[in-house]
């Protein structure tokens, strides 16, 4: 009885893997001297990539279940502020960092909230909230860097979000452990099972009970939350608010997802295959950089990479299913 | 057979049924009746009224006159909460299953059965997802497969099996056979056959007065937000049925 399984739902990542590895080898091998594999670049990496790839991971959450966030760029800055304005005033950096969460979270909620009830795309929606806060935080922070260098130096925050543990930077360790939950959740719950059915049918979902309003506003909550993390963590590496942080991260957020097997469309895609994407992304545009292409023109290639990645995976899929049936 | 005294206890009965959109009379003063186990052809022509009379029943649509008896209970329905809570299932084409997921997560899409923190009990998803499609004669590869590779029928059938494995007490379809071949058409017949011999009752909505012919016990013809036509299908034949439906739509136009 027990024969060959294929669950499609690990299919995605599965082929996904594939492309991580062989961009994963092309970069190690073609670079001069294998800098690529230089445990100085790995760690820059393993120290960056975390920055988007936690909000990334909310994302593919939230395209499965079939719709977009595009305010991401405006929600981490706007987290940023808000954290590096409670500590100006006094307060804990831990406790400024506990409060953002459900800061980040309100700011989800409201997206959500717009979301399903006005019934448009959210394309548009969370388009134009982010113009609506990006344009109110340029308005308050005057869009000048604020320092909190003296502040969170040397306290537990900076060793909670920005430390190492041994040569491992604590970011990838942080990235990893959310992957982790939200893979959980997205693959073993009930709830992920709802995303699902919310994406790839949402008559049918709700014709079987579930309520995908609040599903869709929960994947927005999530998102929130995950910002106001990369938030705070970005601006304790800088040590300091930029209003600049999150400039880009809304459609690089989708290309990685996307390139990790997430449809569009919704219905379609894995945390494994989200996580690998996030990766491929970064690898291309690190290992670009050290094949040294010109710095400012790296994003015309990974354009060329997304096409490229995204192209090759319905293809594979396409066998797939084939097999499969 | 005709001895079993169950099957002619009235399931569902509704009363005058009124439904408005706008300025459209869409159902006027419907009286509809559905037996324990029996199987209720619904037919009529486009914009004839059956969709909005089923939707009444789903809980998608609120009657705005009229009332609603559920064995012999009166009953609201507000929802389609509602509805599945007195135990009915309505299977819309293509409404039914998410086709990217697998068919164990379809059978239980929104009932997962699940342990502490919401964690699916993935074990008892296979196992009794592929019980439930044995049970109608319907043998798939793994509870696994998608359900966008599966056959028209086989996808009807899954919604099928998913509505007997939750004890459905009446099942609504609409337009089952709808773009099936033909072998496919005769699967979802004997899929109806298989919920009957439960004693299941079934509501069929089609256009194709041949299919539901085959199977219904009873024939309801709608036209115009009103009831043209009771029958028992041994009364009557497809020539005749599909006659009063032209003449009734005829008889309105003149």
């Amino acid at each position: 009885m027990q024969r060959l399984k294929i669950r499609p739902i690990t299919i995605y990542g599965l082929n996904t893997a594939l492309t991580f590895i062989i961009t994963f080898l092309i970069f190690s091998i073609f670079t001069p001297d294998h800098l690529f594999l230089d445990p100085r670049n790995l760690a820059s990496m393993a120290k960056l990539t975390p920055d988007i790839g936690v909000v990334a991971l909310g994302i593919g959450i939230l395209m499965i279940a079939g719709e977009f966030d595009l305010s991401i760029a405006s929600i981490i800055p706007f987290c940023s502020y808000i954290f590096t304005q409670f500590i100006m005033n006094g307060m804990d950096p831990l406790l400024a960092f506990i409060l953002i969460f459900p800061i980040g979270a309100t700011f989800g909620l409201i997206n959500g909230l717009l979301v399903v009830s006005t019934g448009l795309p959210s394309f548009i929606i969370t388009l134009s909230t982010m113009l609506f806060w990006k344009g109110l935080l340029f308005g308050l922070s005057r869009m000048m860097p604020i320092s909190i260098l003296k502040y969170v130096s040397d306290t537990p925050i900076e060793k909670i979000l920005t430390g190492q543990i041994g040569p491992v930077p604590i970011q990838i360790i942080w990235f990893g452990i959310f992957a982790v939950i939200l893979g959980l959740l997205l693959h073993q719950t009930k709830f992920g099972n709802w995303i699902y059915a919310t994406g790839s049918n949402q008559e049918a979902a709700r014709a079987m009970g579930i309520n995908v309003r609040m599903v869709k506003t929960v994947c927005y909550m999530i998102i929130g939350v995950l910002c106001a993390w990369a938030a705070v963590m970005q601006a304790v590496r800088l040590g300091s608010f930029a209003a600049t942080q999150g400039i880009g991260f809304e459609l690089k957020t989708i290309a990685a997802v996307v390139v990790g097997g997430t449809a569009l469309t919704g219905g379609v895609g894995s945390m494994l295959g989200i996580v690998l994407g996030i990766f491929i992304i970064r690898i291309v545009e690190n290992g670009l950089i050290l094949l040294k292409a010109p710095v400012f023109g790296v994003e015309m290639f990974i354009g060329v990479a997304v096409v490229i990645f995204v192209l090759l995976n319905s293809f594979v899929n396409r066998r797939l299913v084939r097999l499969n049936s | 057979m005709s001895a079993n005294s169950g099957n002619s206890e009235v399931l569902l009965r509704m009363e005058g049924i009124h439904k408005w959109f706008g300025k459209v009379h869409a159902l006027k003063g419907v009286d509809f009746e559905v037996k324990k186990g029996e199987v209720v052809g619904l037919v009529g022509d486009n914009g004839a009224g059956k969709s909005t009379l089923i939707k009444v029943i789903s809980g998608y649509h609120r009657a705005n006159e009229g009332k609603i008896y559920w064995v012999g209970q009166e009953v609201k329905i507000s929802s389609p909460k509602d509805s599945r809570a007195l135990g009915v299932e309505t299977l819309y084409q293509e409404q039914a299953l998410a086709p990217h997921l697998s068919i164990a997560r379809n059978v239980f899409m929104g009932r997962e059965p699940s342990r502490a923190l919401g964690f699916m009990d993935k074990q008892t998803m296979n196992n009794d997802s592929m019980e439930a499609l044995a049970a109608i004669g319907l043998h798939l590869r793994s509870p696994d497969v998608m359900v966008s590779t599966l056959s028209g029928g086989e996808r009807q059938g899954v919604a099928i099996a998913r509505a007997i494995h939750f004890e459905a007490k009446m099942v609504i379809l609409d337009e089952p056979t709808i773009a099936l071949s033909v072998k496919e058409v005769q699967e979802v017949l004997d899929f109806v056959q298989e919920l009957k011999e439960k004693g299941i009752a079934v509501i069929f909505i089609t256009h194709n007065l041949y299919h539901v012919y085959s199977v219904a016990d009873r024939i309801v013809v709608i036209a115009h937000g009103q009831e043209l036509a009771n029958m028992q299908t041994k009364d009557t034949s497809v020539d005749q049925i599909s006659k009063i439906i032209v003449r009734g739509t005829l008889g309105e136009e003149v």
